[in-house]
């Protein structure tokens, strides 16, 4: 186990075999708030044409400007914090800036390995990898991995979890 | 295990009979909600009765057909298979070798009339049990029995394992210890509030609406019923709890399969040195289950009586003797009230994590049956250099969390604690526990 990295021990797991996620999903997740900040532009324009005082609808309109500044710059340094790495034993899945969380899942825990990708992450050609133990909170998932690496890595660890299954 | 495939076998034909009396008071307390005009006058209430009476009939139907399609029987891999669903069909198999808990319960209806329901969990994600009801009490009990026998790999037909009884709570304990607890006093509490606001406001007659909110301290005597009579004996296949007053129940938790053990000690308990035992075994307690008491494993005893059912449950571990250790003294800025009990530390076999100040929870946990290891931290945690460790388990009611240690402690701890699982895990053999090899 070597997490060393003395500035940030528990979190920086910087080491060769640290992978990140693709940077196509910073796009990806951007095209996604630019939708929801629309959606809520729209709203605002409708509720202008209706008889309603006009700071109803320039409050909703700042809004939707002011979430997408602020919402903008994180998906870059969220993508960029998130990443996983194949250890001997155990798959390690890290992320976070504000509220950081790194998961040590071992290979023979894993009940459920899920491949998903939805239209805008197909679009991009990025798929999410979901692990499953018999633990509700152990959540560990990787997003934006391209789908023949998402493939490659699923059908790894299924294998290995078949090697070192345990009972529960 | 290679035996004859057994012939496919019924519940108790009583069954839809049982299940539809069980049905009625919702089905009358519905009648008199939807049509209090009607009850007014002596044909109104005909009609009521009417059409309870065809509801019934129609229930009865209902329960008849879905009695005629529940069968069981084992299959030639000697598994459990059990197949039901009137509209949609249904047959599931239930793999003995990943069993975990055989119930025998007894609603009050089925009580009356001398039956019982077999609830069968077997370890999985999601909805991974099976409910035999209802079975004559004898035939339950041998159910029961065959299932543990063929799950522990001896013959089917070895009879019940004998049993010994370890002890059992007294119900004058079991009653101080519920009501010296703080959530019933904030219970009692709001009871007094509603009671007085409400006559104050209306008059003597406000007291009847307050029956309709129900009265919150049913929820004390809901677990003090639910725990009444709690007995624990020991057999071979596994510990026997039983327990209840209305409903009683009787569970048995097979060796080596439980997750972790929870000592908990509210703090009005602490001067009389009580403690109440939580447990989390894999497939259990993922039902909506109110006051938690599946999750009990002993609910109230002194100190040194829990270590000893402790040390039958998780044989070999020993927590005295695990080295503890204590976050960082910025902890203080991070949990001002609960800093003192956090603690916690991991030995080759189990890890213990300390954390509560008011209600003192210290959680003992299995190596070998940790799911994940989990770091986090906040932004607070982090600008004071702290982070929490989380070692995830099945579902149940025990979390276990070395919470706010030094980044370097909880380093260190999480990696000595991915050590100690990967050796837990690569000696594990607690499946066919019968069985030497």
């Amino acid at each position: 186990m070597n997490m060393a990295g003395k500035t940030d021990v528990a979190f920086a797991l910087q080491g060769a075999d640290w992978k990140p996620l693709s940077p196509k999903l910073i796009s990806a997740r951007r095209v996604l708030l630019v939708v929801q900040a629309g959606i809520l532009l729209i709203v605002a324009a409708a509720v202008a044409l209706t008889p309603a005082p006009l700071w109803v609808p320039a409050v909703i309109a700042a809004f939707a400007l002011g979430y997408m500044l602020v919402v903008w710059p994180w998906i870059g340094r969220i993508v960029r914090s998130w990443g996983y790495s194949e250890r001997d034993d155990d798959l390690v899945v890290g992320r976070g800036i504000l509220f950081r969380r790194l998961v040590v899942v071992p290979y023979g825990r894993l009940q459920l390995v899920d491949v998903t990708a939805g239209p805008v992450d197909r679009t991009f050609g990025l798929t999410t990898v979901q692990l499953h133990t018999a633990a509700a909170t152990s959540d560990a998932a990787i997003p934006g991995l391209p789908p023949d690496v998402a493939a490659e890595l699923r059908d790894r660890l299924a294998a290995r979890g078949e090697q070192r299954s345990a009972g529960l | 295990m290679t035996e004859p495939a057994a012939e496919r076998r019924r519940v108790h034909p009583i069954t839809p009979v049982v299940n539809v009396i069980s049905l009625l008071p919702a089905v009358v307390v519905f009648a008199f909600l939807i049509g209090p005009g009607l009850i007014t006058s002596a044909a109104g209430v005909a009609a009521v009765i009417g059409l309870i009476v065809v509801f019934a009939v129609l229930l009865l139907g209902y329960q008849y057909l879905a009695y005629q399609r529940l069968a069981y029987w084992f299959d030639d891999a000697g598994d459990l298979r059990v197949q039901s669903g009137v509209l949609v069909h249904n047959e599931r198999r239930l793999r003995l070798s990943r069993l975990q808990t055989v119930d025998i319960i007894r609603p009050l209806v089925a009580r009356i009339f001398g039956f019982a329901a077999v609830r069968i969990e077997v370890a999985g994600a999601g909805d991974s049990r099976a409910d035999l009801k209802y079975l004559a009490e004898s035939d339950a009990q041998s159910l029961r029995n065959e299932i543990l026998a063929r799950s522990a790999g001896v013959r089917h037909d070895a009879g019940e394992a004998p049993e010994q009884p370890l002890l059992s709570v007294p119900t004058k304990d079991l009653l101080l210890s519920l009501l010296m607890r703080m959530t019933t006093v904030v219970l009692a509490l709001v009871t007094v509030v509603i009671v007085v606001s409400n006559v104050v406001l209306s008059g003597w007659t406000g007291l009847f609406t307050v029956f309709l909110y129900g009265i919150p301290l049913l929820v004390v005597f809901s677990e003090f019923s639910q725990l009444y009579n709690f007995t624990i004996a020991e057999s071979p296949d596994g510990l026997r709890l039983r327990h209840g007053l209305l409903q009683t129940q009787s569970r048995t938790i097979p060796p080596g399969r439980v997750c972790a053990v929870e000592f908990v000690e509210p703090l009005l308990w602490r001067r009389r040195g009580w403690v109440r035992l939580m447990v989390t075994v894999a497939g259990l307690a993922q039902e909506k289950d109110d006051a938690g008491t599946q999750s009990v494993l002993l609910p109230v005893a002194p100190r040194a009586v829990a270590e000893q059912l402790f040390a039958r449950v998780m044989p070999g571990a020993d927590p005295a003797s695990v080295p503890m250790q204590s976050p960082v003294a910025a902890v203080r800025r991070r949990s001002p009230i609960q800093w003192r009990s956090l603690a916690g530390g991991t030995d080759s076999r189990i890890a213990v994590l300390r954390r509560g100040r008011i209600t003192r929870r210290t959680a003992i946990v299995d190596h070998a049956r940790v799911q994940s290891v989990r770091l986090t931290q906040g932004p607070w945690e982090r600008w004071l250099g702290l982070t929490s460790v989380h070692l995830d388990l099945p579902p149940g009611r025990i979390s276990a969390a070395w919470l706010h240690f030094g980044v370097d402690q909880a380093h260190e701890l999480a990696t000595t604690q991915v050590q100690h699982m990967r050796r837990a895990r690569a000696s594990d053999k607690s499946i066919k526990w019968m069985k030497e090899d």
